[in-house]
C-alpha cells in the first residue's frame, strides 16, 4: 500500500475511461457485441481503480504518512482515528477523489444491475457516465493529485492536524451524505442523455431511474438537514440557514430536482411534460456540478470555500459542455419530445404538478440571482454588490408560502380535473380550519407572514389527513379491517403516494420551524459570578466559572442556572470557551473554539454562547438566544427521510 | 397546452418574475445589500453607505475593551490602506492577528463601525506547511 499504488491506480482508471468511450462509441459503429462487452467492463475496472486510489489515501491516512503534503495537511498524530479517515473529503484534492469515489460507486452498481436489461440505453449511459469520470479523473491525475508529496527541504514531524469545528461526528457524515445526493443525480443524468441519443424517449426510461432519483434526492435533502443541524450546534451564530452561497449550491439542485420528482410523475401517467422532464434533469445535474464549482474557484467569498484556484474555469467549462450537449441534443430531438397529450383542466392534478414545477424553478432561479447577484451586478455597472439573508428572505418567503400552500392542494386534486362538487367537498374543511387559526392569530398580533403560514401549516394537515382517513375509510368499508390494518395496507397497496404524503407532513412542520424564526430573541452580556440577566421570559444566573486541561484542549467552562421569571429551575447550561492545541508555543497558532451549550425542547430552544473571559474582574461575556420550534425542522427532516424511504422501500412483486 | 392553463403559468411566472426584480431594486432591509470595494477606495472617497471591505487584521492591532469585553477596534490592512474598524459583537473563535476578515457596516468620522464579522474558515489551511503547525509532541510534553 504505498502512495506510489494510489497515483497509479488513478493513471489506470484514466486509461480506462478513455477506452471505454472509444469502444462504445465504436460498438454503436459498428455493433459488434463483443466492443459493447469490452466498454462494459472497462466501464467497470475504471471503478475499481478509483476504488483502489481511494482505500490506499484512506490507508495512508489512517498511518499517518505525513510525506503526502494532502496528510500533512489534514491530519495530525492528535487527530482521532474517525477524523483520519473523514480528512479524505476535508481537503479539495481528497474530496474530489471521493465525488469521484461515490461516483464509481454509481457507475458499477448501475452496470451490473442493467447487465441484461435497458440494452438499447447502456452503451450511452456507460459513456455518460465515463465522461464524467474522466472528467473527475483529469482533475485529479493533473490538476489536483491527492498523491502529490511534500514538497518541503525539511522533516515533517507533525501535520497540520483538522479543524477543531469539523471534528464533530455530523460534519464526518454531512459532506458524503450531500456527496452521495450530488452524484446520485448523474445516473438519472445519464439515462435522460442516452434516452435522448437513442430517441426512446417515452415513459421507460423514467420508470426505470425514479428510485435512482428518489435515493439520490433523499440523501440530498437529508445531507443539506444535517449541514444547518451542525451549522446550528457548532458555529455559534444561533441558526441553520444563512444563504450562503454553498447552501445555495446545494439548494438550488435540490429545487430543481424536487420539481423533477414531481413532473416525472405526470410522464410515467399520462406521459406528458417530456421536455419539461429533460429541462429538468439536465439543470439538476448541472447544477449538482456547479455547486461543485461554487464550493471550488473562489468566486464567491463564502466561509466554506476552499482557496482560490485554478480548477474554477475547469468546472465551468464542463458544465458549459454539459449544457450545450444536452440541450443541443434536446433541441435536434424536439419533434420526437413533443407529448401526443395535453393538459386538460387548470383543476387537474397535472397542472397542479406545473404549477408546483414552476414555483420551483422560479425559487430556483431566484437563489441562483441571489448567489450571483455580485457577479451580475458587477458586470453591470462594475461595482460588485453583495446581498445577504434579508434580501433572500424577503423574495423567498412568499414564493415559499405559495410552495406550502401547493403541498395541500396538489394532492386533493384528480388527474385530468376536478368536478366543482369535488372541488368544494375536498377544500371546504382544510380552508374552513385554516381560516380559524388565521382569526384566531390575528387576535394575537402576529406578523403577517407568521399568520399566513401557520394557516397554511394547518391547512395543509387537515388536507393531508383528510386524504388518509378517506383512503382508510374505503378500505375498512370494503374489507372490514380494523383502522391501523387499513393504514397499513392502504399505503402498502400505494407507497409512492402515501409516502409523497408523509414527506409533505415533514415539510409542513419543517416550515413551522421556520415560522418560529420570526420569534428568536437574543441578548449579548458581560456577567460576574452570582450575577442575573433576564432574556425573554428566563432569568440566567452565573453560577460558577472554571478552568481545566483536557487531553487535546484547554477549557474555562461557566455554569448558568436558567430559571423562569417565578424563579423555577429550568436547567444548567454549560457553555465552554476551549483553546485547541494549545500547546504549540505559537500563540497564533492555538484555535479557540467556542463550545455551545443547547436546552432543547418542543417549543423553544435556549442557546448559550461563552465568548470571552475577564481574567482580571472575573467577567463571563456570554450570548444567549431564545429560538422558537427550532425543533420542529429537524422533526420533520425525519418525516421527510422517513416518507421518502417508505416511497422507496421496493414492492414485493 | 390549454389557454387556461397558459395564461395562469404566464401570469404567475411574470408576477414572481416581476417582485424578483422589485426586490433587487428597492430591498425592504437596508442591511440586505453592501458594495464590495477596496479598502483604498473607501478611504479616498469616504464613502458613508453600507460596505463589505475584505482584509487582513493589522498584527497586535486587537484592543479589547477591559470593561466591556465584546467592544473591540483593531485595524483591517489591505495591501498599504488601513482603517480601524470597530465590532462590538460576539466575536468569531477565528478572529485573531493576521486573520483573513470580512467586515460589513459603515464609515463614520474615521472609523468604520461593522455590525457582520466573518472570518475566513480556517478548514482548509493551504498555506505554507512550514509556516503551519510543525512541531513535536514529545517535546512539548516533557
Amino acid at each position: 500500500m504505498t502512495p506510489l499504488a494510489g497515483g497509479v491506480a488513478l493513471n489506470l482508471a484514466l486509461g480506462c475511461s478513455v477506452l471505454s468511450i472509444i469502444s462504445l462509441l465504436a460498438y454503436n459503429r459498428i455493433g459488434d457485441y463483443r466492443l459493447f462487452l469490452a466498454g462494459q467492463r472497462l466501464g467497470l475496472a475504471i471503478s475499481f481503480f478509483v476504488f483502489i486510489s481511494t482505500f490506499v489515501l484512506g490507508y495512508q491516512l489512517f498511518v499517518s504518512n505525513f510525506d503526502i503534503d494532502y496528510v500533512a495537511r489534514y491530519t495530525s498524530f492528535e487527530t482521532p482515528n474517525i477524523f483520519k479517515i473523514s480528512a479524505l473529503w476535508a481537503g479539495q484534492s481528497g474530496s474530489l477523489l471521493f465525488w469521484l469515489f461515490i461516483l464509481s460507486i454509481f457507475n458499477t452498481i448501475t452496470i451490473i444491475q442493467n447487465q441484461d436489461r435497458h440494452l438499447n440505453l447502456m452503451p450511452w449511459v456507460i459513456i455518460t457516465m465515463s465522461v464524467i469520470q474522466l472528467f473527475f479523473l483529469i482533475l485529479t491525475n493533473f490538476i489536483t493529485n491527492p498523491f502529490e508529496p511534500t514538497q518541503a527541504d525539511f522533516v515533517i514531524q507533525n501535520g497540520n492536524g483538522l479543524n477543531p469545528l469539523l471534528q464533530n461526528i455530523t460534519m464526518a457524515i454531512h459532506p458524503p451524505t450531500l456527496y452521495l445526493g450530488y452524484v446520485g443525480f448523474s445516473v438519472p443524468f445519464a439515462f435522460a442523455f442516452s434516452a435522448l441519443v437513442n430517441k426512446d424517449i417515452g415513459a421507460l426510461w423514467i420508470r426505470s431511474i425514479r428510485r435512482w432519483t428518489l435515493v439520490s434526492w433523499l440523501f440530498l435533502s437529508v445531507g443539506i438537514i444535517l449541514g444547518g443541524w451542525w451549522a446550528y450546534q457548532e458555529l455559534g451564530w444561533g441558526g441553520y440557514w444563512a444563504w450562503d452561497p454553498v447552501e445555495n449550491a446545494s439548494f438550488m439542485p435540490w429545487l430543481t430536482a424536487t420539481a423533477f420528482l414531481h413532473s416525472i410523475i405526470v410522464q410515467e401517467k399520462k406521459d406528458m411534460l417530456r421536455v419539461w422532464n429533460m429541462v429538468l434533469i439536465i439543470l439538476t445535474f448541472s447544477l449538482c456540478i456547479f455547486g461543485t464549482f461554487l464550493t471550488r474557484s473562489g468566486v464567491m467569498s463564502s466561509v466554506h470555500s476552499f482557496t482560490e484556484s485554478s480548477l474554477g474555469p475547469v468546472f465551468l467549462s464542463f458544465v458549459f459542455i454539459i449544457l450545450t450537449s444536452s440541450f443541443g441534443l434536446m433541441f435536434v430531438r424536439m419533434p420526437v419530445l413533443k407529448s401526443p397529450r395535453k393538459i386538460e383542466s387548470v383543476s387537474s392534478r397535472e397542472s397542479g404538478f406545473l404549477f408546483n414545477n414552476l414555483i420551483f424553478v422560479v425559487m430556483c432561479f431566484a437563489v441562483f440571482w441571489g448567489t450571483l447577484f455580485p457577479v451580475i451586478t458587477e458586470a453591470v455597472n462594475g461595482s460588485k454588490i453583495s446581498v445577504g439573508p434579508p434580501f433572500f428572505n424577503q423574495i423567498n418567503i412568499p414564493i415559499g408560502l405559495a410552495l406550502l400552500a401547493l403541498t395541500g392542494i396538489g394532492p386533493m386534486l384528480a388527474w385530468r380535473g376536478t368536478s366543482n362538487n369535488k372541488l368544494i367537498q375536498n377544500f371546504a374543511l382544510p380552508i374552513i380550519l385554516g381560516l380559524v387559526t388565521a382569526f384566531i392569530l390575528i387576535y394575537f398580533k402576529l406578523s403577517a407572514y407568521t399568520i399566513i403560514s401557520f394557516s397554511l401549516c394547518v391547512f395543509v394537515v387537515v388536507a393531508i389527513s383528510s386524504e388518509f382517513i378517506k383512503g382508510v375509510r374505503v378500505r375498512k368499508n370494503k374489507f372490514n379491517e380494523i383502522i391501523f390494518v387499513s393504514l397499513f395496507k392502504m399505503i402498502e397497496k400505494n407507497r409512492s403516494r402515501y409516502g409523497g404524503y408523509i414527506v409533505h407532513i415533514g415539510i409542513v412542520l419543517m416550515f413551522v420551524g421556520f415560522t418560529g424564526h420570526a420569534f428568536d430573541k437574543e441578548k449579548e452580556f458581560g456577567i460576574e459570578v452570582g450575577g442575573i440577566e433576564e432574556v425573554g421570559n428566563y432569568k440566567f444566573q452565573l453560577t460558577r466559572m472554571f478552568e481545566e486541561e483536557r487531553p487535546n484542549h484547554y477549557a474555562w467552562i461557566t455554569d448558568l442556572r436558567v430559571t423562569d421569571l417565578a424563579g423555577n429551575f429550568i436547567t444548567n447550561l454549560r457553555p465552554e470557551k476551549r483553546v485547541y492545541f494549545h500547546k504549540n508555543p505559537d500563540i497564533n497558532k492555538r484555535q479557540p473554539h467556542s463550545e455551545l451549550d443547547i436546552y432543547s425542547t418542543i417549543n423553544k430552544d435556549i442557546y448559550s454562547i461563552f465568548s470571552s473571559v475577564s481574567s482580571d474582574n472575573n467577567i463571563a461575556f456570554v450570548k444567549i438566544m431564545i429560538n422558537p420550534l427550532v425543533k420542529w425542522v429537524w422533526i420533520g427532516g425525519y418525516i421527510l427521510a422517513f416518507g421518502t424511504i417508505i416511497a422507496l422501500w421496493p414492492r414485493k412483486d | 397546452m390549454n389557454n387556461k392553463i397558459f395564461t395562469l403559468i404566464a401570469g404567475t411566472l411574470s408576477v414572481i418574475l416581476f417582485w424578483i426584480g422589485w426586490v433587487s431594486l428597492n430591498p425592504s432591509d437596508k442591511k440586505a445589500m453592501a458594495r464590495f470595494i477596496s479598502v483604498e477606495n473607501l478611504l479616498n472617497n469616504k464613502i458613508s453607505s453600507r460596505t463589505k471591505l475584505g482584509g487582513i487584521v493589522k498584527n497586535g492591532s486587537i484592543q479589547i475593551s477591559q470593561s466591556n469585553q465584546l467592544d473591540c477596534f483593531f485595524v483591517l490592512k489591505e495591501g498599504s490602506a488601513e482603517l480601524s474598524v470597530n465590532y462590538s459583537k460576539t466575536r468569531p473563535d477565528l478572529f485573531k492577528d493576521g486573520a483573513e476578515v470580512i467586515v460589513t457596516g459603515e464609515y463614520r468620522d474615521g472609523i468604520f463601525v461593522a455590525d457582520e464579522l466573518q472570518t475566513k474558515c480556517a478548514s482548509r489551511y493551504e498555506g505554507d506547511l512550514r509556516e503551519e503547525t510543525n512541531y513535536k509532541l514529545e517535546e512539548l510534553d516533557t
